[in-house]
């Protein structure tokens, strides 16, 4: 059940929005990277913009054996290092830090859930929080089901208040863990109360392609089969796995990046205007997108892994030789794909997806490519040697939307594209919120148009498991395939050149 | 320089070939440079300080909303004089980014009639993009220029801080608002000020178990900080919007000043009895010293009938913060320190360049500040 929305007679005409009921967020895993990296810094700067009602407090949780003063002091420079806004403000962060506490346990330890339950009912004592609860889990994935489990147990999952639970990626590691996962998560909340976190959807230019398509006339009626030769969707990262290698060697580019990231991408290129900007009407779309996919066959696919090479003009080491990575590994760090959507609007249209580690340039966007014009009329350029109209939607780093057409050469009678540029950062003058000071702001306020739901999930996972069974299943790859610092396999070029089509080069 | 000197084509001239340099100089480095005019900015500067203020802001708002600005020096003098200059003026460009540009035409004139004036800004305007005009200083009204010009912009930007007649003035103001009835939107930057204090008192109205007591209120003192020139306007504007939130209604004759405290009576709609029942709101407004301090030092809202509640927002002793404090009886006092801006000029232009109409919220809280200005400046 969503919190109604309060009729404040003062909220009419404000220039931002409501903040939340004051609430306690429970971070599981509080002593973790992510908490320092963003969790903590996201939650000041929300405070710090005045986002945040006075009683907003924080209870980290954690095997640690750690005092409320060192958890702040560590808090306090996590936030000094990683913070959009630089150094903290002394008297600000000494008010925020009041409301911060940390609570020592293990996650299957009974006492602990016991403990915080009493210290949460003080906490809504002392600092009028009125039972609001936001359950944060971000701890290894195996955590999950063991905490949820025990805040079921420990009648922790509904108080007099409203509480909700946001789940990390990755959320399951195929279908039948998703489902599992889903099933152990619904049997304790509501699906109303669960929060599953896509970092992706957070970012303000992925809320633009909403606001391109459907508050703009005149995108909608060429956004379609009659009008759009392909689309492509392009993650690329530059960094290798870090220190993540242990992790990513289990799960490698579709599970970590495609079936979240690049999915939801690909949702809000192609779903339906939704009838009104609600949590389950735009998923509803979302959903029936992922519905219309046609099966993927590995036919529609090319895996890659990195080898040797160089990132930024220095020599890095391949893939299998990283840290926490079998020598002999037969993760991708690299797929390109293919997929068809068959509903009216798409039918025929191919989709190219890829997303890979190690190549050449950080860069996220979504490009429209049009069909060429019919035929050439100016006698002197032959058709083919057009550029097709292409719009690009760029997500990172340099937001913006760009559109190519063809233009008359100065003097000549040369017809060359040209680039009309719209930046995000040199039309707005303001820095964007980071992705997840927007995830926990809507979490506090009741909104779920930006999370996952359930059935979305699933159904992503329902389209890529066979990939996964089949490439386990099949021969192994003659990996590493691509050089570090490259665009990726030689494969995945010839893929797609097979369809008289080629790679945007970004 | 005669006044015949005033080319408006030439100034295009030059206006356009600062682009075309723009985009080939060295600096540009590569750097596309864009010209996305967004609107146009008249600005009726008073004097040679007004008009170099604004050409200090020029680069912030540029940033936010590319435009083009025609400021116009409009001085009183005997003789006529006029003269005029444009540039072109980029944001820095911060490494990889496009660079955003916009353009500044200066007209420096003395004793030149509003109508001379007017056929050299209206040439200038580029078409199809919002006009707005902004009138700093006092007495906006009363200059011929902004009476010649306002009908034909979008918006019409005044800052009751800077009123030498804060109370009269605030009352014209109002009737003009309700003149002009969105053609043109009218803003005041004093009320721009007001922002953060109304995000902060709204926000404890956010929590579900405080909203009943927003409707119990039975006591208002705001302290503003006053040099030697008390310009209560802000915190009447607050009032304003208080009441014409909660459908509060003046008594029109309690309204007063006692010393130097102004003392304003309100009905309110009483909760939990008969229809026809109604409560008093007692509000003082008065001036408190606090060097480097502009506008609203401290505001308290309570609620006395029923279940005691006071809510409080203050500015800290070194006014870098402002401190929020709920009591309500018998529970914990809820308080927390956020920050409050002391907005640059910039700052609270951009705020107003970003609406796209009337601001229904001011229009309503000044009518009913207009209204209570009236009173108070009766003699
Ligand atoms: N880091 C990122 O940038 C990032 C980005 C996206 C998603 N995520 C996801 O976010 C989640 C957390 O990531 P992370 O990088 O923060 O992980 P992490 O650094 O490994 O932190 C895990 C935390 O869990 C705690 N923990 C583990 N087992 C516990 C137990 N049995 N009882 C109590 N505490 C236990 C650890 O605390 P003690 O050591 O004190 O026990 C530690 O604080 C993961 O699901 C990850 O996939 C992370």
């Amino acid at each position: 059940m969503a919190t109604p929305v309060l009729d404040n007679p003062l909220r009419a005409g404000l220039r931002i929005g409501r903040t939340p009921e004051p609430c306690t967020m429970v971070i599981f895993g509080a002593s973790g990277d992510l908490t320092s990296r963003k969790l903590v810094p996201a939650l000041y700067n929300l405070a710090r913009e005045r986002r945040l009602p006075g009683g907003f407090s924080v209870v980290g949780f954690a095997r640690r054996d750690w005092s409320d003063d060192y958890f702040r002091d560590l808090l306090r420079e996590a936030v000094n290092a990683n913070s959009r806004s630089g150094p903290v403000d002394p008297e600000l962060w000494a008010s925020f830090a009041q409301g911060i506490q940390y609570h020592r346990g293990s996650f299957d330890e009974a006492d602990a859930y016991t403990s915080l339950a009493e210290r949460l009912a003080a906490i809504d004592a002392e600092r009028g929080t009125g039972g609001n609860r936001v359950f944060y889990l971000a701890t290894p994935p195996d955590a999950y089901p063991t905490i949820v489990a025990q805040l079921g147990a420990h009648g922790l999952a509904h108080s007099n208040g409203w509480t909700r639970i946001i789940i990390e990626k990755p959320f399951g590691h195929d279908l039948a863990s998703a489902q599992a996962l889903n099933a152990e998560v619904l049997s304790v909340f509501r699906e109303d109360q669960v929060y599953r976190i896509d970092h992706y959807l957070g970012k303000e230019t992925v809320q633009n392609i909403l606001i391109f398509r459907f508050a703009n006339g005149i995108f909608e009626p060429i956004w379609n089969r009659s009008h759009i030769d392909h689309v492509q969707i392009t993650v690329a990262e530059t960094i290798g796995v870090e220190d993540r290698g242990g992790y990513y060697d289990t799960s490698g580019a579709l599970r970590d990046m495609i079936q979240n990231h690049l999915m939801q991408l690909l949702c809000l290129v192609a779903m339906e205007p939704p009838s009104l900007y609600d949590a389950d009407a735009v998923r509803d779309e979302k959903v029936k997108v992922l519905r219309a996919v046609r099966p993927l066959s590995v036919n529609d696919t090319v895996r890659g892994q990195y080898g040797p090479g160089s990132a930024n003009g220095l020599p890095v080491r391949g893939y299998r030789e990283e840290k926490g990575v079998s020598p002999a590994s037969q993760t991708e760090t690299y797929v390109a794909l293919k997929l068809f959507i068959d509903n009216w609007r798409w039918a025929g249209v191919p989709f190219y997806l890829r997303s890979g580690k190690r190549l050449p340039r950080r860069v996220s966007e979504i490009a429209i490519q049009f069909k060429a014009a019919p035929t050439m009329i100016f006698a002197d350029t032959p058709l083919n040697d057009l550029d097709p109209n292409v719009l690009a939607i760029k997500i990172q780093p340099d937001e913006g939307i760009s559109l190519k057409f063809s233009s008359k050469t100065p003097g000549q009678p040369q017809i060359r594209p040209v680039t009309m540029d719209f930046r995000y950062g040199a039309s707005f003058g303001v820095t964007s919120p980071e992705a997840y000071e927007r995830l926990l702001l809507d979490c506090m306020l009741g909104d779920g148009t930006l999370f996952t739901r359930r059935d979305e999930v699933e159904t992503s996972w329902a389209l890529l498991t066979p990939i996964l069974q089949a490439w386990a299943e099949g021969p192994p790859q003659p990996f590493p395939n691509y050089e570090a610092g490259s665009w990726g396999p030689a494969a995945a070029d010839e893929f797609i050149a097979r369809d008289g089509r080629s790679w945007r080069r970004l | 320089m005669s006044e015949a000197a005033i080319d408006i084509n030439a100034i295009e001239r030059e206006l356009r070939q600062m682009w075309q340099e723009q985009a080939t100089h060295p600096d540009a480095g590569g750097q596309a440079v864009i010209r996305a005019l967004t609107l146009n900015l008249i600005v009726r500067a008073p004097d040679d300080g007004w008009a170099e203020q604004a050409l200090a802001v020029a680069p912030a708002l540029t940033a936010q909303h590319p435009n083009r600005t025609v400021i116009v020096i409009d001085r009183p003098g005997p003789a006529t004089e006029l003269q005029a200059n444009a540039q072109a003026l980029c944001t820095l460009a911060n490494a990889g980014r496009t660079q955003v540009c916009g353009e500044q035409v200066t007209i420096s004139a003395r004793g030149a009639p509003a109508g001379q004036l007017a056929s050299l800004v209206l040439p200038l305007l580029v078409p199809d993009l919002p006009v707005v005009l902004w009138a700093p200083g006092p007495q906006p009204f009363a200059q011929p220029l902004v009476q010649r010009l306002y009908r034909l912009c979008d918006r019409l930007i005044v800052d009751s801080t800077t009123f030498a007649d804060p109370l009269r003035e605030l009352a014209e103001l109002a009737a003009f608002e309700q003149t002009a009835n969105g053609a043109p939107a009218v803003s005041d930057l004093g009320w721009t000020r007001l922002t953060s204090w109304r995000e902060l008192t709204a926000q404890f109205f956010d929590t579900r178990p405080f909203l009943p007591h927003l409707h119990r209120i039975d006591e208002i003192v705001i302290e503003y900080a006053a040099g030697n020139r008390p310009n209560p306007v802000a915190a009447l504007l607050f009032v304003g919007w208080l009441a014409s939130c909660l459908k509060w209604t003046p008594l029109e004759d309690a309204v007063g000043i006692e010393g130097e405290t102004i003392q304003i009576y309100l009905r309110r709609p009483a909760v939990g009895v008969g229809p026809a029942a109604i409560r008093l709101v007692s509000v003082a407004i008065r001036p408190v010293d606090r060097a480097g301090v502009e506008g609203l030092a401290r505001l308290a809202l309570r609620a006395v009938d029923n279940q005691q509640a006071e809510f409080v927002v203050e500015l800290t002793s070194d006014a870098g913060h402002a401190c929020t404090r709920a009591t309500i009886a018998g529970a914990h006092p809820i308080e927390r320190t956020a920050t409050i801006d002391r907005p640059a000029l910039a700052d609270l232009l951009n705020s107003e360049l970003r609406l796209l109409s009337r601001d229904r919220t001011f229009a309503a809280a000044l009518h009913l500040a207009g209204g209570l200005a009236r009173r108070l400046a009766l003699p």
